[in-house]
């Protein structure tokens, strides 16, 4: 008779989902706010407006759709859907959606990329085994110019 | 000993009963002490000073949040344990806290459970703020911790400093954020304003930022609401004062 309502103890659990997830995000930038300067911050950022500086951060970077990235970012992990202009430098896993744009570096750990996200720089993974031919082949010029060099000192 | 502060409204016949529990239950505990009734202009500060200097050991604060706020703003500055026993209703920092409401706050109370809490203080007004502080959409440019600045694309914006009282975003329902009072940072919340409708103005999503020191500029004075205080302004700095207040609270606190 005195019970709850069913409908009261759902809100409550959706409630509690809902804090949890502004729990996981520290920083938000909105829409339309315009962030200038470099920020950092240990939490996780979420970036939905404008950014023209340096972002850096522990944990996961997230831009959604629309959002601007004018400058490098750094961090643990991060996925993008929105345009940055600057290196990204990420540790672990970089995942970019169908909407993002980087124009600039990446170096990551692990890199997802979905069909339609547009990349334009030099991508760099750690972990890589093969050595490089092209490198061998420069070590085997060099060692030649060398050998010529010494022949030449020699003849003198 | 302890010193219990009660807020003038509970003078109230509709309180009668839950302060004689109250009283009661704290004489059962053997913690009940000197009673103050705070009137709208009492100096806090000079209250909680006298107090400890007569040998007061916990300073008991008796009302809602705004009463917690008013006391605490200017009683932060004095070395006290601090203990607060919620009644009646507008009492979200007790849930906070984990003070339940009425009668069984005595209970948290009596087991002495300590926790230092980090609170705001407005440097340039020398006070402190406890539960939120709050600035209306005004002309203002926000600079973080000395490192960069957050603008609007139209030039309004609202703010809220969220310490230990939860902010509730009302226009879309029920999106409401659980702050930590001991995560070492302040939240501050910001919402540009987009424009204005029939009978209130429109605003855009929200921006979050935690910070350390927040320095708030406006071309034009600004209206600034702390604690049930507003003033206006020019300029703000909000700094993090540290494990500033020592505060008895409940097994259930949210932090």
């Amino acid at each position: 008779m005195f019970q709850k309502p069913a409908h009261i103890e759902q809100q409550n659990s959706s409630d509690e989902q809902h804090s949890r997830q502004h729990d996981d995000v520290e920083t938000v930038v909105g829409p339309s706010v315009h962030v200038e300067g470099d920020f950092s911050s240990e939490g996780n950022i979420l970036v939905k407006g404008v950014v023209s500086g340096n972002v850096k951060t522990s944990k996961l970077f997230t831009s959604e759709k629309g959002s601007r990235v004018l400058a490098s970012v750094k961090a643990s992990n991060a996925v993008v859907s929105g345009a940055i202009k600057g290196d990204v430098k990420i540790d672990e896993r970089l995942e970019l959606t169908k909407s993002a744009q980087v124009l600039g570096d990446i170096e990551c750990g692990v890199l997802v990329v979905e069909a339609g996200a547009l990349i334009k720089g030099k991508v760099v993974m750690k972990g890589i085994e093969i050595e490089d031919p092209k490198a061998e082949k420069k070590g085997l010029m060099r060692g030649m110019v060398k050998d010529e060099e010494k022949k030449e000192k020699n003849l003198l | 000993m302890y010193v219990y502060l009660y807020d003038n409204y509970l003078r109230n016949k509709k309180f009668e009963s839950t302060i004689k529990d109250i009283e009661t239950r704290l004489t059962d505990f053997e913690i009940a002490g000197k009673i103050i009734r705070l009137q709208n202009f009492t100096n806090t500060q000079a209250v909680i000073e006298e107090e400890i200097k007569r040998g007061a050991t916990v300073i008991v604060i008796v009302g809602n949040d705004e009463t917690f706020g008013r006391v605490l703003s200017r009683g932060a500055a004095c070395k006290a344990l601090f203990g607060f026993l919620p009644v009646g209703t507008e009492n979200s920092i007790a849930g906070v806290l984990g003070i339940p409401v009425g009668e069984e706050a005595c209970d948290v109370l009596s087991q002495r459970r300590k926790v230092k809490l980090d609170i705001g203080w407005i440097s340039n007004r020398n006070r402190y703020f406890i539960s939120q502080l709050h600035i209306p959409s005004s002309d203002i440019t926000v600079e973080y911790d000395e490192k960069f600045k957050v603008y609007g694309r139209h030039n309004k914006m609202e703010l809220v400093v969220c310490n230990l009282q939860p902010f509730v975003w009302a226009e879309k329902g029920k999106e409401s954020f659980v702050v930590h009072p001991q995560d070492g940072k302040l939240e501050a919340f910001l919402r540009p304003m987009s424009g204005r409708g029939m009978f209130k103005d429109k605003f855009e999503e929200p921006s979050l930022f935690p910070f350390e020191e927040m320095k708030i500029t406006g071309s034009k004075p600004f209206p600034v609401e702390a604690d049930g205080t507003v003033t206006k302004e020019t300029e703000i700095i909000i700094k993090l004062a540290k494990n500033r207040i020592e505060m008895i609270v409940g097994k259930e606190r949210a932090f």
